[in-house]
């Protein structure tokens, strides 16, 4: 879609898909899903920057090595490909559906066959532009990414055989978070980041229903429900925002 | 409140809206938006469902016209909130380096002299798809293109009514829409003044004789004939004419070309420029891809089309482009429009057989067999083909 040259972090592709499937899951705490307003507000600074980088020579060099590498994936690469995608799956798509289903739909991801560099690129494009993902969730995206939608994959992917049973739970730590207090003035800023994409500006409905004077914010149980656990279109957030969060979105919405 | 995998998982698939297979052992996941993408039930192939991105179905080309519900729908952020673009409401403004700046309503530019142009709209990513290596970016196969007749006002006179002042070179456009962040770049758009200046580029607000549909830009939208539709911005609220070509993602990154060939699945260091006239192309709108025909007279037909020049021949091969055999242009003939052809094929043995099809325009431009590599996949124009079984 844009003429932009390549970031690449790691110039060897085929070491890294092989690191990658040494790796079983991501050890992302939950804690780094969490308190991430304030890196929010501090990313709406950039607003209107526009991205163009082109780090020229040393993207052509690295681009040209990494088809080279992909020349030679051979089948047992290919399943190597197809185990890493496998283990960070349960992660890897709850981020897409999340984070990156904020702005457009997840389709326009799945569709894409790119070698790692260009991954790379693109997550990190969609950062400066506004995604809420983390170093860690941007790395794990990018190898999930990149060893599913990698150019040598079929048009049309098998389903992802997952190893579910193994993972850990997304939300491990909610236990211990015990009742919290929403701040309607931090709601604000985790709504425009989280939610309007869907529930429009000021909450007054889009793709989403209008949440403004919802009746389901006088429902504590459903209003929690619906948005841990997500329904239908609606994304799940208990994996992505903390209690203290949703709170706060929950006593902001009160106040339109 | 710890949840289960399963659990999570369940609810995973059921925001995507894909049926949980839930008592096998090992739980099957559906990929995000997989489903989604392929389908090509409605009208419309779906490429991307929010914002909507979606292409006609190659064999609904065999209308000179393409029906606006078969049209192909592309926007980078979906349409604007209603209230944005009400006829009460919605206003274009003429600004920048003019005498004065001017606010037009929709009814203004209605009692102005109307002109109707049919003209060729095509996504510059249209064939993204076939490029090899593969390329980011919506995934278009062959029928992000379109043929309409628009119907509306020349920019030029609006232009003239604001007086166009010394210096200007470039005139920027902006629609209503906008991105769901707003760290998201604004889609921002510029032409050369030349090209707004020329009397056939104008903003419509009619398609096919019918009020312009708010996915494709209502109530106006521009129309750049024989250009790529990153030019034809919908929604248009602001015309700004400026020295320079705007600045901004869409304009200074996406969108370009560069100026010279480049190695395959490389990020070259060459200068780039603005996508802008289309590139000559034809398409095979019958038979279908995978029909199966019965042998005897088989007629293939399709559509072809180039930017700035008329389309003097259509040739089909079946072995390959080793040999090519005219076909036939018909149908009318106007300016910016595509042009129909035909060719009756003696279909004689059973089996399989590819068809190609190429066109050559006037200035001996010719459809290659797959279109140079560049960065962002645009201007694909490589043969078309088309795969059908001949059965005794
Ligand atoms: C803040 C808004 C926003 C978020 C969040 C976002 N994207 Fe995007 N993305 C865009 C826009 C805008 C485009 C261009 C859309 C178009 O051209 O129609 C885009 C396009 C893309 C494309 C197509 C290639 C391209 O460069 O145009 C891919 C792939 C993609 N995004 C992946 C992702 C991934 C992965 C995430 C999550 C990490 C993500 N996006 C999150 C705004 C966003
Ligand atoms: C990707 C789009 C999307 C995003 C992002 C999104 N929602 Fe939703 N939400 C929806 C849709 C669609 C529905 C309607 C679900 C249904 O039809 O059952 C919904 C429903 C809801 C409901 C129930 C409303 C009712 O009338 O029952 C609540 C509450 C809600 N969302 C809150 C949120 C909050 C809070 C956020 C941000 C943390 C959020 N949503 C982000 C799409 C989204």
């Amino acid at each position: 879609m844009e003429w932009v040259g390549s970031r690449i972090g790691d110039g060897d592709g085929m070491r890294t898909l092989q690191k990658a499937s040494s790796f079983v899951l991501a050890s992302l705490k939950p804690s780094t899903y969490m308190k991430r307003t304030p890196r929010a507000i501090a990313r709406c600074g950039l607003a209107g920057r526009p991205f163009s980088a082109f780090s020229l020579s040393v993207a052509t060099l690295s681009a040209v090595i990494i088809m080279a590498g992909l020349a030679v994936v051979t089948a047992a690469q290919e399943e190597d490909l197809a185990t890493v995608s496998a283990a960070l799956a349960p992660r890897a798509e709850v981020l897409i559906i999340a984070r990156c289903s904020v702005c457009h739909s997840p389709d326009l991801v799945a569709q894409q066959r790119l070698p790692r560099a260009r991954w790379e690129a693109t997550v990190e494009k969609m950062k400066h532009w506004g995604a809420e993902v983390s170093n860690d969730e941007a790395d794990l995206l990018v190898r999930y990414l990149s060893a599913r939608y990698h150019p040598g994959a079929p048009d049309h992917l098998p389903p992802l055989e997952s190893e579910v049973r193994k993972a850990e739970p997304f939300t491990q730590d909610s236990v211990a978070e015990g009742p919290v207090t929403g701040v309607a003035a931090r709601g604000a800023g985790i709504f425009e980041h989280n939610c309007q994409a869907c529930h429009g500006t000021n909450a007054i409905g889009g793709h989403g229903p209008k949440l403004a004077k919802n009746p389901i914010l006088k429902h504590e149980d459903l209003f929690w429900e619906t948005v841990l656990h997500g329904r239908g279109p609606m994304p799940a957030w208990g994996s992505v925002l903390s209690h203290q969060d949703i709170a706060d979105v929950q006593a902001w919405l009160s106040t339109r | 409140m710890i949840l289960s995998r399963r659990g999570l998982l369940e609810r995973l698939l059921q925001g995507l809206g894909v049926a949980a297979i839930v008592n096998r052992p090992v739980p099957v996941v559906q990929a995000a938006g997989e489903e989604l993408a392929r389908n090509e039930s409605g009208p419309l192939t779906v490429r991307v469902t929010r914002p909507f991105d979606a292409e006609t179905p190659v064999h609904e080309f065999k209308p000179f016209l393409t029906p606006n519900h078969r049209f192909f729908v592309r926007s980078h952020f979906g349409p604007p909130p209603p209230d944005a673009i009400s006829e009460a409401n919605w206003t274009v403004r003429v600004g920048g380096l003019v005498e004065r700046t001017k606010t037009f309503t929709l009814k203004e530019l209605r009692l102005m002299e109307a002109v109707t142009i049919t003209a060729v709209v095509q996504c510059s990513g249209n064939g993204r798809a076939f490029h090899r290596p593969k390329v980011p970016g919506v995934q278009w196969e062959r029928g992000a293109v379109g043929n309409a007749e628009w119907t509306g006002v020349r920019l030029r006179d609006l232009l003239a009514k604001a007086g166009v002042q010394a210096g200007a070179r470039h005139v920027q456009l902006q629609g209503a829409d906008r991105p769901v962040v707003v760290s998201v770049p604004l889609f921002t758009r510029s032409i050369p003044l030349e090209k707004a200046l020329h009397q056939d580029t104008i903003l419509a607000y009619e398609m096919n004789g019918r009020p312009l549909p708010l996915l494709h830009g209502a109530p106006l939208r521009v129309i750049t004939p024989g250009w790529m539709a990153d030019s034809c911005m919908k929604w248009l609220t602001e015309i700004t004419v400026q020295a320079e070509e705007s600045k901004g993602y869409y304009m200074q990154a996406a969108y370009r070309v560069p100026i010279q060939p480049v190695e395959s699945g490389t990020t070259p260091n060459v200068p780039s420029t603005p996508v802008e006239a289309m590139v000559v192309k034809s398409l095979i709108a019958a038979p279908q891809e995978g029909e199966t025909v019965k042998s005897g007279p088989v007629t293939i037909q399709g559509m072809a089309w180039s930017g700035e020049a008329k389309v003097v021949k259509v040739e089909v091969s079946f072995d390959e482009g080793k040999t090519w055999e005219p076909a036939r242009l018909v149908g009318e003939d106007r300016p910016y429009a595509w042009r129909q052809w035909q060719l009756i094929w003696k279909a004689k043995t059973s089996g399989t057989f590819t068809i190609l099809c190429r066109a050559t325009d006037a200035r001996g431009e010719q459809q290659p067999a797959t279109t140079p590599w560049n960065p962002s996949g645009f201007l694909w124009n490589g043969w078309d083909r088309v795969s059908v079984t001949v059965t005794a």
